[in-house]
């Protein structure tokens, strides 16, 4: 269920960055496609009434009911770079503003001519 | 000398020459003068060591006559021609490049002449196109050079598929065993001999590859065309020899359809060389440049060695190996007579020129002589291998391409006669008064050349012995020769003795001409126009429109430049699409494609699995 | 011998030097850009355990021939950039230091987790570098398609994980290799397109054109020879070794490589941007290394790679500078050009015949065996259409360089006086880099087993791919 609503996550953002020309609703598509792939992640390394992934005294009983610790370390690097990926392109955004006064990239000389 | 050392110092030598001619212009022109002769003369002296095999790292060479034989004709091109090359050197734009690449090209045909494999052969080949087509450009039109290139390309793309396509089959690169190597397997033989002979087509200008030949002989340097339609056509039939000899053609599709006795493809090539003759004459009739016209006639004319070549049999075979001699001494002289005129006036359009046989005598004579033999009339070389293409042609029965060939020869008054009759005959234009012949140094290459031909058609049987020894080495009847006559099963020809009663009958015309002379010289502008101004005293000249009437009856036949121009429309029209289709300033197109690929990625792995 | 993790730890530390040393900074980069190189010659092959932790279940990194041989080529070329354009390069340091960790990260990681990180860290950088064209535009629609990319790359990589269970690559391929081909149809697609945007494929590379088309001398030669082939060994490590493909979806993986060298040798044809042209094909040149990746014909596609690379990069950085100068790249309106620069000329000629497949250059040789690969796997379509497309990229290469050459109105002759004026395209470092360059393809090309030997050394390509022909058996007389 929740991996199904990630991957409408992700088709949703797609289709935002399919669908508006505007530059910051760009960047917000992005973001939501990322928050489904990494929700997807964590799907993956789910386990049902699984523990969290620490050695500790009392979780060595159950041994093989541990979450995937892998999915999580890969989610937390992709939310870094996502960050990283967010912030620059607001960088862009803000330099586009600066020079053709518009966050639309039908106004802002991205037309096809290059 | 082994080939490679050979080689080696040709292209040090034209390194050499590059940093002289960056010194001095015309020391650099000489030094084309002397090393190209130095080449001559090494060629020359290799006969004997013909039948050898070497190699050099990964190129390997063979010493064939055929090979020698047509060194020897590209040889006589390149250093008869360099005797221009002093004089022009100031208007070349690149003058130390021009020699550069000059030489480079001289020693990438020698390269490929002796070529023992298909690497070698191909890379020396490709040297030879890309030096050229960089010496072109230096003429007076750049869309020329591109034009070469471009169908230089085709064919050798074409021959690079075949040669790998051979080596494929057969696991090897030398010439003879890769091709035989292909007899188990018609179909893929049929493909390697069409792909291969393509670039001997292009380069020969075969249709409906012929329209790079007017634009490049027609706009090369002054210097370069000779060069062009006297050597480096004959590359092509090179590659049409290999075609049918080394390629075992006839035996390999001997059990193919047969049209006339021929096998099939061996028959539409020689329909393309047949259709190559009648479209050469018929636009060299039209064309008012010069040189144009000499590149039309260059068109018919590798018709008629392609057809020769590719019969291999003992008669037609030899007029066809003995016609690239003929044709490549005939055009070389007759590109240079047109260059030697351009050299004084300046143009080579024949309309603004007239009368200069008073003024350059020695030039009309040189060129007199080279027409009539490109025309195929005795007592010239070029009558003799003529005759031993029709003959041929008579003997297989080969209807329509004998009535092109003899299409050919006709036409080839119609050409051969405008220039003669408008550069050198009829009236002087009064701004050339002050012409004078050209100097020893220039002349002297255009004297020999004429010479050759002369003796060419006189004696024949020089050249022909040549063409006997390769034909020999290509496994088919030697072409029977007595002492001084050619003996086919038609009947013969004692050249000698038509060259005595031609030489009658041309000295009975010339006293005629001397005792009971009855011309009077009048001027360009000496006529009566009810006091109406001449404002292009050129329409008054009498070659103006000459044939009108005649090229009236197919001036609606297509141009065949018209297919490549719509070709290269298409590409570029394809080209904009894909512009428009995935490229632009926004993201939404891609990810249009990329959810597109997806669909089919999808499709690939559930429903075509 | 060194470890070859000091390759992405010495740039990536001096990255984070640079911005204290802001002063310094460009030295810090031409350092370290010259060290990567020397390295390259010191560096221990075989695999590298980080973490204590051995494969499948640790990170490594795998040095073999092939990640030597992209390793080689980024990294000289990258010196190369840096040399050529010091000035412009240095307000990079930080950006390009990065770069070069992660182009090395790249082309050594035997993981497919890591391999996304170090994608990203060169894409981030290469999204910073893009924005020195003054079009943010163009750097947004990059960004907006890299981040596209990467989140498809990702989730391609975790379906790969849910279905094998591991993320390093010897262990997936030798899973993968026992599953059901369709199964992987899917996490191909997402993997493709995430490499895709980079490698300039078709249906990923829209921003191309925007990017490049508005390239300076070092981003032009940096996204063309650089990233492209750092991005296009990627491809070949996952589609040529680690995620074989068979049935429809190979073909489908050749049929958009194809499909990408066609196009784009088709858009190169009616440009008269020189960038334009040479981005064109340099997207065409990578659909061809794809579709061989995707044939599996690791050697050949491996030749091309480094064939193109090193010509866009002379073509490149001349263009780049001819933009700068003359305030245009319009070929039309730079009609004898190289009059005034006759050796840079004659680099850019070298460059170019050599891409078209002329002989005696290495592009010749790389065509060759692409040819007798093809061939040898009884293969006569392909290499019929490539042939084709050789011709149409002749075409307009020598259309060019006929118009760079010689000045003048058609139907005159030339005139010396109409070309255009100026000399010293390149400051005299700049000059003797890319004539260097030029000379090591024709030297390349004059000896080419010896660059096959030295490209496929100690046989380690993977699938022990190796050279398809050997000039030196073929010929005469044998």
């Amino acid at each position: 269920m929740i991996r199904i609503a990630s991957l409408l996550l992700i088709l949703i953002g797609l289709y935002g960055i399919f669908s508006t020309r505007n530059i910051i609703k760009i960047l917000i598509g992005i973001n939501i496609m990322e928050l489904g792939v990494n929700i997807f992640i964590i799907t993956v390394g789910f386990v049902k009434d699984g523990l969290a992934p620490i050695l500790s005294p009392d979780s060595l009983s159950s041994a093989l009911n541990y979450v995937d610790p892998l999915a999580q370390a890969l989610v937390l690097t992709s939310i870094v770079i996502g960050l990283g990926i967010t912030a620059l392109g607001l960088v862009f955004a803000r330099k586009i503003h600066a020079k053709y006064g518009t966050y639309d990239l039908n106004k802002a000389g991205g037309g096809e001519d290059a | 000398m082994s080939i490679a050392v050979f080689l080696a110092i040709l292209i040090i030598l034209a390194a050499a020459s590059f940093f002289v001619t960056a010194a001095n212009k015309k020391a650099g022109g000489f030094a084309t003068v002397a090393v190209s002769l130095f080449a001559l003369a090494m060629v020359l002296s290799m006969k004997g060591s013909v039948g050898g095999e070497q190699s050099f790292m990964y190129l390997g060479f063979s010493i064939t006559t055929v090979g020698w034989y047509f060194s020897v004709v590209m040889l006589t091109a390149y250093s008869m021609t360099s005797f221009f090359n002093p004089f022009w050197m100031k208007k070349m734009i690149y003058p130390a490049g021009y020699n550069f690449l000059y030489l480079v090209s001289m020693a990438g045909t020698i390269g490929m002449f002796f070529a023992g494999d298909f690497i070698t052969l191909f890379i020396f080949w490709e040297t030879v196109v890309w030096s050229s087509a960089f010496i072109i450009q230096q003429g007076k039109s750049r869309k020329a050079s591109y034009v070469y290139y471009v169908l230089s390309a085709v064919g050798s793309m074409a021959t690079l598929f075949a040669i790998m396509l051979a080596y494929s089959v057969s696991g090897t690169f030398v010439i003879r065993d890769a091709f035989t190597g292909l007899a188990g397997s018609p179909g893929t033989a049929l493909v390697v001999f069409l792909a291969f002979i393509l670039s001997g087509l292009s380069k020969m200008g075969i249709f409906p590859f012929h329209v790079w030949l007017p634009e490049a002989h027609g706009s090369a340097p002054h210097t370069f065309s000779p060069v062009l339609s006297g050597g480096l056509v004959k590359m092509g039939a090179f590659i049409a020899f290999l075609s049918v000899t080394a390629f075992p053609a006839y035996e390999i599709f001997g059990d193919m359809l047969k049209i006339m006795g021929i096998p099939a493809p061996i028959y539409f090539l020689m329909l393309l060389g047949a259709l190559s003759i009648i479209i050469g004459t018929l636009m060299a009739i039209k064309q008012e440049d010069a040189k144009r016209l000499l590149a039309y006639s260059s068109v018919a004319n590798g018709g008629y060695i392609l057809i020769g070549i590719l019969m291999l049999d003992q008669v037609g075979f030899a007029g066809g190996m003995m016609h690239l001699m003929n044709h490549a001494l005939a055009s070389a002289a007759a590109f240079l007579a047109i260059a030697a005129v351009a050299y004084r006036t300046g143009t080579t359009k024949m309309s603004e020129m007239g009368g200069m046989i008073h003024r350059m005598p020695v030039t009309y004579l040189v060129y007199l002589i080279s027409i009539i033999s490109m025309a195929g009339i005795p007592p010239m070389g070029g009558f003799v291998s003529k005759w031993l293409v029709f003959q041929g042609l008579a003997d297989k029965g080969l209807l329509f391409i004998a009535a092109a060939a003899f299409f050919g020869s006709i036409g080839s008054f119609m050409y051969v006669f405008r220039p003669l009759s408008a550069v050198f005959l009829g009236q002087l234009f009064t701004r050339d008064k002050d012409v004078r012949e050209v100097g020893f140094f220039m002349m002297f290459p255009m004297v020999v050349l004429t010479l050759l031909t002369l003796a060419a058609g006189v004696f024949p049987n020089i050249i022909l012995r040549v063409v006997t020894e390769i034909q020999k080495s290509a496994g088919i009847e030697p072409v029977t020769l007595a002492r001084n006559t050619i003996v086919t099963t038609n009947g013969f020809l004692d050249a000698f003795r038509v060259f005595i009663v031609f030489g009658f009958g041309f000295a009975i015309a010339f006293v005629l001409f001397i005792v009971r002379r009855k011309s009077r010289k009048v001027g360009l502008m000496d006529t009566y126009t009810s006091a109406e101004f001449i404002h292009t005293p050129e329409l008054l000249h009498y070659s103006h429109s000459f044939y009108a009437p005649f090229e009236r009856l197919y001036d609606k036949a297509p141009d065949t430049m018209n297919m490549y121009k719509k070709i290269s429309a298409g590409i570029a029209e394809l080209g904009g699409l894909v512009e428009a289709v995935f490229y632009g300033g926004k993201p939404a197109k891609t990810i249009f494609w990329i959810m597109a690929a997806g669909m089919v990625f999808f499709l690939a792995g559930g429903v075509f699995r | 011998m060194l470890n070859p993790v000091l390759t992405i730890a010495i740039p990536l530390g001096l990255s984070f030097l640079s911005v204290i040393l802001k002063k310094k900074r460009g030295w810090v980069l031409l350092a370290a850009a010259c060290a990567n190189v020397v390295m390259l010659f010191f560096l221990e092959k075989g695999e590298v355990v980080i973490g204590g932790f051995r494969a499948p279940f640790g990170i490594n990194l795998i040095l073999d021939a092939y990640a030597l041989a992209g390793m080689a080529v980024a990294g000289t070329l990258f010196l190369a950039a840096v040399l050529v354009s010091r000035d412009k390069a240095e307000r990079f340091s930080t950006v390009l230091l990065a770069a070069l960790a992660g182009i090395n990260g790249m082309l050594l990681t035997g993981d497919l987790f890591n391999l996304f990180v170090f994608m990203e860290i060169t894409a981030i950088s290469a999204y910073l570098l893009s924005s020195a064209g003054k079009k943010p535009e163009h750097s947004f629609n990059y960004l907006v398609l890299g981040s596209v990319g990467s989140v498809f790359y990702l989730l391609g990589l975790i379906l790969l994980y849910s279905m094998t269970g591991t993320l390093n690559m010897a262990e997936m391929s030798r899973l993968a290799g026992s599953m059901e081909p369709a199964a992987l149809a899917v996490p191909v697609f997402l993997i493709f397109t995430g490499i895709a945007v980079e490698a300039k494929l078709i249906p990923a590379g829209g921003w191309v054109r925007g990017v490049l088309g508005n390239s300076d001398s070092l981003t032009g030669a940096l996204f063309a020879s650089v990233y492209s082939g750092a991005a296009l060994f990627v491809f070949g490590r996952i589609f040529a070794d680690v995620l074989l493909s068979e049935g429809a979806v190979q073909i489908v993986l050749i049929l958009l490589g194809l499909l990408t060298f066609a196009f784009g040798e088709a858009a190169a044809f009616r440009q008269t941007s020189i960038r334009r042209i040479l981005l064109y094909s340099s997207i065409g040149q990578s659909g061809l290394a794809a579709m061989l990746f995707a044939t599996g014909l690791i050697f050949p596609a491996v030749l091309v790679i480094i064939s193109n690379s090193v010509s866009k990069f002379v073509m490149f950085t001349t263009a780049g500078k001819i933009t700068e100068i003359h305030g245009t790249d319009d070929y039309r309106e730079l009609g004898g050009l190289f009059r005034g620069n006759r050796l840079i000329g004659t680099a850019f000629t070298i460059s170019a015949l050599s891409l078209t497949g002329i002989p005696l250059l290495f592009g010749f040789y790389a065509k060759l065996n692409v040819l007798a690969a093809y061939f040898n796997g009884r293969n006569y379509f392909l290499p019929a259409v490539i042939l084709i497309l050789a011709m149409v990229e002749g075409a307009y290469f020598i259309r060019l360089l006929i118009r760079l050459w010689t000045p003048g109105k058609e139907g005159e002759e030339p005139d010396a006086g109409a070309a255009t004026k100026g000399t010293g395209l390149f400051k005299p470092v700049g000059a003797a880099v890319v004539f260097i360059l030029s000379m090591a393809i024709l030297a390349a090309g004059l000896l080419p087993d010896h660059a096959g030997e030295f490209i496929s050394s100690d046989g380690g390509l993977p699938g022990g791919d190796a050279p398809s022909i050997n000039l030196s058996l073929t010929k005469g007389g044998q």
